[in-house]
């Protein structure tokens, strides 16, 4: 295993050099920044409300969505990339291999169990995962946490609580589904040891600057690399929040395995934060519990925000071998548990 | 995207955060405990602009292609696109037209006893949520006989010829996760438009068919004794899906 992470390094640095020759390409001079910045501006002024096209009702609550869903991402992203920036800057490669244990059969459950310190919604761990990818974690490991992190952490087993006051088996059994479903996929990432798909595409120019500049250069790097995806991903989200009413899950209700799968494409579809799904679950009392689990536990590890994220991040080719494993395993582990507690 | 776009769009995104916290705006958008996060973020990303800023230009005079050296995607420069959707479009929140397209929240039971009312002194001012819930399952029927007063947005329906759905949206994180709260206000006086924000006295109107009975189309009527139009939204148009509920 220690060979195929050294390989999967190896081949990151040399990927990063690819990348480099590419972005030297990204010309332009600085004199453009502020023109592009300008550009849109003046458009949006000018169209404002000269086209009735935007005061149309669907428009304008595609527009509340999309930018709700960006304002609430952001403090969570600006969090993540603040501490990916801490991680480049302060923690080598050396310091990572003394903590981290070497074996995946304890890494994996070990980075499982920190995924409880990050109070957050999802966005904020894929920058960190990226970035402890980068600094030298096993994959396996960092692609725990990224999956452990908004599911387990209190503020969304709080949130649960809170939201289904008379079913506490319900918070025992999202935790363990998603703590299962998190150490599934990345014990099964180490046993396929070909780590080399997985590529933080983060990178890190300038090893000679100072620390702090370092951090700031990452964190910033991240934040507009990270954040432009997450654009992407709410505008996905909420354009299918308008295409996909809600108020069309009635229909299925009475056939469990409908209702399961459902609940698992609603919970890819609709985005919804990790901290507020639970809300959501709860004001749909006509479906089992065990339904509603799978939207609680497949909404946090992987939904259309969260694949715009990783593809940003990761790669495309990484996220179209992890997003369908990850969706599975989750339903399966949610299943699983909803049949033991529920 | 090189250094000095980044920090471009790194200081506007910080402008329109704090634009929208000043204005209050932000509540459109997000629950109101959400305004803390957003002030340290508005902060974090000045401050990573304007350094980088300063750093690129210190690096520019010193080394005119280190400029380029620094670029990365310029999958970032979506980052403005909230922005400009902000400026063009005017998002309103959520309204009526949210309303029809989700299932109005059944409220969930969160205690044995609820505080008993006294209307003595006044209409008793209540969440829209706490109306529900107590309506829903106070075996005490507080509610009964007792003023309330409530304020939300009017959303017309043809089920209610004398009145409107009186709704506040319940929102837990950002509004696209908005779940409507409504009482069907009945004998309401004149017709309103949809999205009016209205303050209603209103009297809870028992239900005949107990919540166990009706399958998920649970409806709570009130009868208004006043209905105000009110000229503009409160300043937390959103109620937290938070029970107050005590005992």
């Amino acid at each position: 295993m220690a060979q195929s992470i050294d390989d999967v390094r190896e081949e990151h640095a040399v990927h990063d050099h690819d990348h480099d020759d590419h972005d030297h390409h990204d010309h332009g001079g600085w004199s453009l920044g502020p023109l592009t910045l300008a550009l849109p501006m003046l458009v949006a002024f000018l169209l404002n409300g000269r086209i009735e096209w935007f005061t149309n009702q669907d428009v304008r609550l595609w527009a509340t969505l999309f930018v709700s869903v960006c304002v609430q991402a952001l403090p969570f992203l600006v969090l993540g990339v603040t501490i990916s920036g801490l991680i480049a800057a302060f923690v080598s490669p050396e310091i990572v291999q003394k903590i981290v244990p070497k074996r995946p059969a304890l890494a994996v459950p070990a980075a499982g169990l920190a995924g409880l310190a990050l109070p957050g919604c999802e966005c904020g761990s894929v920058p960190i995962a990226g970035r402890l990818v980068s600094a030298g974690t096993p994959p396996a490991a960092a692609l725990t946490f990224l999956l452990a992190a908004p599911a387990i952490n209190p503020v969304v087993l709080v949130s649960t609580a809170v939201a289904f006051p008379n079913n506490g088996e319900l918070v025992l059994a999202r935790f363990l589904a998603s703590f299962v479903a998190a150490i599934t996929v990345g014990l099964w990432w180490a046993k396929r040891a070909e780590g080399s798909l997985l590529k933080s595409k983060q990178h890190d120019h300038g090893d000679n600057k100072g620390r702090w500049e370092r951090f700031v250069d990452v964190a910033s790097r991240d934040l507009v690399h990270a954040g432009g995806y997450l654009v992407l991903g709410a505008m996905a989200a909420a354009t299918l929040q308008l295409i996909v009413p809600r108020s069309i899950l009635t229909a299925v209700a009475d056939n469990e395995l409908y209702s399961i799968l459902m609940f698992a494409a609603l919970a890819v579809l609709l985005s919804i934060c990790s901290e507020a799904d639970a809300f959501v679950a709860a004001g749909l009392p006509q479906f089992s519990l065990t339904s509603r689990l799978v939207f609680l536990v497949v909404g946090p590890v992987i939904d259309l925000k969260l694949i715009a994220l990783h593809t940003g991040v990761f790669g495309r080719r990484f996220t179209m071998i992890f997003a369908p494993v990850t969706l599975l395993v989750a339903v399966a582990s949610a299943v699983l548990m909803g049949r033991i507690f529920l | 995207m090189n250094r000095l776009g980044r920090s471009a769009v790194l200081v506007a995104l910080g402008i329109i955060v704090s634009r929208l916290l000043w204005s209050g705006g932000y509540g459109w958008f997000v629950q109101q405990r959400m305004r803390w996060p957003l002030i340290g973020a508005a902060v974090v990303l000045v401050i990573f602009g304007v350094y980088e800023a300063a750093k690129g230009v210190r690096e520019e005079g010193r080394d005119p292609e280190s400029i380029n050296r620094s670029a990365g995607p310029s999958v970032g420069w979506l980052l403005l696109l909230p922005l400009v959707v902000l400026i063009s479009v005017a998002p309103t929140g959520l309204g009526a037209a949210a309303a029809e397209r989700v299932d109005a929240y059944t409220p969930t039971e969160a205690a044995d006893r609820y505080p008993a009312l006294d209307d003595s002194s006044g209409p008793i001012e209540m969440r829209v949520f706490d109306f529900l819930e107590r309506a829903t399952w106070d075996d005490s029927r507080s509610l009964e006989d007792k003023t309330i007063r409530l304020e939300g947005l009017v959303v017309n329906d043809d089920s209610i010829p004398d009145g409107f759905k009186l709704t506040r949206f319940m929102v837990s994180c950002c509004a696209a996760d908005g779940i409507p709260l409504q009482v069907d206000v009945r004998n309401a006086g004149a017709a309103l438009e949809d999205d009016t924000w209205v303050i209603a006295d209103v009297v809870w109107r028992p239900s005949e068919t107990s919540f166990e009975d009706t399958e998920g189309d649970w409806i709570i009527e009130a009868d208004a004794l006043t209905v105000t139009v009110v000229p503009d939204a409160p300043n937390d148009p959103y109620e937290s899906p938070y029970s107050t509920a005590s005992e």
